[in-house]
């Protein structure tokens, strides 16, 4: 526990560990609920609902982020320890906790553009025809906007550890302007 | 980095994409192209839910999971062997009995050690770039990697503290392809190592030693192609007697469900050439590629296994536990469909051969993966490779959840 408080680096996390939560269970889903939200509705806009993604999804984002595949200066640590048991446990929570409306509002120009984008650049193929995820493909319905814009522009850039090189391929054909509409559209729709 | 596999074809895409881009982003652009599993699909098809699963690169479970509904011929008896090797695939058995583990996403190969009733699954290599072949021979262990070969001496001894790779050959991808560029590994009878090299998409013109399997000498490192015209190999093996190469080979997607079969063929020279991408289980031409070509010219499959089946890892059986009429038959993991509007395969299929190594019957051996072929998805496991144990018993490993199971049989 220890090693996963210093390691963690997050102020948050810290905060967490040194008033004496940090006896907690590795496992334990409130140190994820620190930067995932309350049930894991994130309200921070650059960190990822948890809440209601299908539960592979979130398991093989944990495995990408302890092998090193996936890095990131908060979650690389956070993930470092965490035993594939234990992986699927919190991927089985979050699962199960209910989605918060989004507080994303699209625009309105761009309800309908966006919907069109996501079929013609594929986005429903894989998400669903509302972008709610499936097995492990995550949802995207109701996510964080700043967090979805993120990770579609390192996609874009190649930057994104992708599990088997269908979304690097899929966001290349994105326009600047494609990416900021698709992610207007998706984030404010019902997560559920 | 996992977008590697497209890194080949991106810059093309990214040419036109900067072209067009210049235009209004919701003017009627063009459809964007494909991501790769999708190549090849018609129109008809563009609103397809189907669509490849993904292991749970954490495993699961096996207490978690319907293993009592596994079902075997009378006698026969499967058991979880070990769980908790994440996304297991390709299997490799040590002088010593360590049991190597390979896979396409973890970057590492497992190695599972028996304790005598309890196994211990060690992480033995790591940071490896999709090791999807291994084979163990005189206390050697063999890698295949997506660009290279490589050997670890005297790997049994080592298990805590593996040795430096040294390389065999390298330079296997040197176009970064996309599709299949995961490598099955296979020591053939005359001390050389066999090797895929899939097609880089789905229905696509391969490049030089693309859509063929190939030999490299260990001691030298000299290679040479072996036969062409192979879209995909994940599975082969010589058979005991003949010591013909045998080897599955997976159709393409997207000619509808039953169409083409997935083939189990036999290579009986150099230079044959078994019909991709221009003509389809040995008697279907395709109908982009197959423009002008005649199916005679190439070698047909002995046995269509099936459409999208996915018959991967294959063995002949030479042990002495199972009954006789089993010796010298062929054991082959079918992965399971996805490109199927109705699944089917997710089992362990059995080839029996007569005296002059000719098919003479072939089933499943053991089902119970598929549970609703409807369903998405449709199963709870998938067998990847089949290998034979010291005692005549047979492991298969299961890369969905993480699982090896060992098959046995008792006289009753």
């Amino acid at each position: 526990m220890n090693s996963i408080c210093r390691a963690g680096a997050a102020a948050l996390a810290a905060a967490l560990c040194f008033s004496g939560a940090g006896e907690a269970l590795a496992a334990d889903p409130q140190l994820c609920a620190v930067c995932h939200g309350p049930e894991g509705n994130s309200i921070i806009p650059a960190n990822p609902s948890l809440a209601a993604q299908p539960e592979q999804s979130i398991s093989i984002q944990l495995f990408q982020f302890r092998e090193g595949n996936r890095k990131d200066a908060q979650m690389t640590p956070m993930a470092a320890n965490l035993s594939n048991k234990e992986m699927n446990e919190l991927a089985a929570y979050f699962s199960k906790q209910k989605a918060a409306a989004p507080s994303h509002k699209t625009s309105p120009e761009n309800v309908v553009a966006g919907a069109k984008l996501a079929q013609q650049f594929n986005c429903a193929q894989c998400h669903g025809p509302v972008l709610r995820g499936q097995q492990h493909i995550p949802r995207l319905a109701g996510q964080q906007y700043e967090y979805l814009l993120a990770q579609l522009r390192k996609f874009k850039a190649q930057k994104r550890a992708d599990l088997d090189g269908n979304m690097t391929s899929a966001a290349q054909p994105l326009s600047d302007r494609d990416i900021e509409i698709l992610v207007d559209y998706a984030a404010g729709l019902s997560p559920q | 980095m996992s977008s590697i596999p497209f890194r080949s074809f991106v810059p093309l895409v990214s040419l036109v994409v900067g072209a067009l881009s210049a235009a209004s982003a919701l003017a009627q652009a063009p459809a964007a192209p494909p991501p790769s599993w999708q190549q090849g699909r018609s129109a008809e098809q563009a609103n397809s839910p189907l669509h490849p699963f993904a292991p749970h690169m954490t495993g699961r479970a096996s207490k978690d999971l319907p293993v009592d509904k596994l079902k075997l011929p009378p006698g026969f008896k499967v058991e979880v062997w070990a769980e908790g090797v994440p996304e297991a695939r390709s299997l490799a058995l040590g002088d010593k009995g360590t049991v190597f583990v390979s896979n396409r996403i973890a970057k590492s190969v497992y190695a599972v050690v028996d304790k005598g009733g309890t196994r211990e699954v060690k992480t033995l290599l790591k940071g490896l770039n999709t090791p999807n072949g291994v084979v163990f021979s005189k206390g050697t262990l063999y890698v295949a990697e997506r660009d290279r070969i490589t050997r670890y001496d005297g790997i049994e001894g080592s298990l805590d503290n593996a040795p430096a790779a040294k390389v065999v050959i390298d330079g296997l991808d040197p176009q970064n392809q996309a599709g299949h560029f995961w490598k099955f590994l296979a020591l053939g009878p005359d001390g050389k190592l066999y090797y895929n090299v899939g097609a880089p998409g789905n229905i696509v013109m391969p490049s030089y030693f693309q859509a063929a399997i190939s030999r490299v000498d260990p001691k030298t490192g000299i290679a040479e192609e072996y036969v062409q015209g192979v879209r995909n190999s994940v599975g082969f093996d010589w058979h005991p007697q003949t010591r013909q190469l045998w080897f599955t080979e997976h159709g393409r997607d997207w000619l509808g469900d039953d169409s083409p079969s997935d083939e189990l063929n036999v290579a009986k020279t150099k230079g044959q050439h078994f019909g991709y991408p221009y003509c389809h289980q040995g008697d279907t031409l395709d109908p982009e590629f197959g423009k002008g070509r005649d199916c005679k010219a190439y070698t047909p499959p002995v046995l269509k296994l099936g459409a999208h089946v996915a018959p991967l890892g294959m063995r002949f059986y030479t042990g002495k536990m199972f009954p006789a009429e089993y010796r010298n038959n062929i054991f082959i993991a079918r992965h399971g469909s996805w490109n199927r509007s109705t699944k089917q395969g997710y089992d362990i299929y059995r080839v029996a051969l007569n005296e002059n190594g000719k098919v003479i019957k072939s089933g499943p051996f053991l089902t119970g993966f598929l549970t609703d072929e409807k369903a998405d998805p449709p199963m709870w496991g998938r067998p990847v490779d089949v290998l034979q144990m010291k005692d005549g018993s047979l492991l298969f490993s299961d890369d969905y959840n993480g699982i090896l199971y060992r098959i046995s049989y008792a006289k009753k």
